[in-house]
């Protein structure tokens, strides 16, 4: 079937993600996430020698409102992973991207393309990417598309 | 306090049958545009399960799997993570959740199902309540 060809550059989405800075509160970051409706933030570098961060709802669910820590007081550096997940290779095959989230626990990767920032790749980006594989070889098999 | 009555959802989530496959799964969630579906018990002796987009990744395509015939009881959560409590504080409807590794708990009023609630509702409850919190102060 299609979706075992399926690589890197086939689901990658070239989007901008929210930014919160790593002194802001985590509730800065919270209503950041609400406006935005997107639960993955990154932290920008200070400098070239410092790293991107990524904060997402996990961290703040399992960090600050679990361990009953006020939000308004804790800040994004504290809770945030460092540095950002990266995958260089566009023509990886979709299975390793999948297996980079699995291992790490981390929803969303940057993809980088010869040193130059490419895109996102999230979770969504994948499924959404073996839906339309799916559905593509329905359609080619002439069979009509059912769905449940 | 926010309590756990105050953010649950009380609509009902998407259903599978728990013999349905995993690509079948993927297909129901992308059209009816939820992350999560709720897998079907076959009888009083059986528990319901929960599949999420992040099972799917972790459980079937990391490990290279052929969606076409993997059951969806595979890579489901197996017995739900449910909660009774509707007075709980939301903390520790969040401790919960990151205890279990789940970003959704069902919420049962004895054996009936009532509803769910996912870590989205928590934080916006948290945001909601400390901007309530400021306009009264």
């Amino acid at each position: 079937m299609s979706i075992t060809n399926l690589t890197l550059r086939d689901v990658v989405k070239t989007f901008e993600l929210p930014t919160v800075e790593q002194s802001a509160t985590v509730l800065t970051a919270i209503k950041t996430m609400l406006e935005n409706d997107c639960y993955s933030l990154i932290v920008p570098r200070r400098n070239s020698a410092d790293a991107y961060g990524i904060v997402t709802k996990k961290d703040i669910m399992a960090k600050v409102i679990a361990e009953g820590r006020d939000p308004g007081k804790v800040k994004v550096k504290e809770v945030m992973s460092k540095p950002l997940l990266i995958l260089t290779n566009l023509s990886l095959d979709l299975r390793w991207v999948a297996k980079a989230m699995a291992d790490s626990g981390i929803s969303t990767i940057a993809v980088f393309d010869k040193g130059d920032f490419y895109g996102y790749v999230t979770e969504a980006c994948v499924l959404e990417g073996i839906y339309h594989a799916l559905r593509r070889a329905k359609i080619e098999n002439g069979v009509e598309f059912v769905s449940c | 306090m926010v309590r756990l009555r105050d953010i649950i959802s009380i609509s009902k989530p998407v259903r599978i049958s728990s013999d349905a496959t995993v690509d079948e799964a993927l297909v129901t969630m992308i059209e009816n545009k939820t992350d999560f579906l709720l897998v079907n018990r076959t009888g009083i002796d059986d528990a319901y399960g929960m599949i999420t987009k992040r099972d799917l990744i972790d459980g079937v395509v990391s490990k290279g799997l052929d969606m076409t015939s993997t059951p969806v009881v595979e890579c489901s959560r197996k017995p739900v993570v449910a909660v009774n409590n509707l007075d709980l504080d939301i903390r520790w409807v969040a401790k919960k959740m990151s205890n279990e590794g789940v970003s959704k708990l069902m919420v049962f009023d004895r054996e009936d199902f009532l509803g769910y609630v996912s870590d989205v509702d928590i934080l916006r409850a948290v945001a909601g309540k400390s901007s309530a919190g400021r306009a009264e102060a």
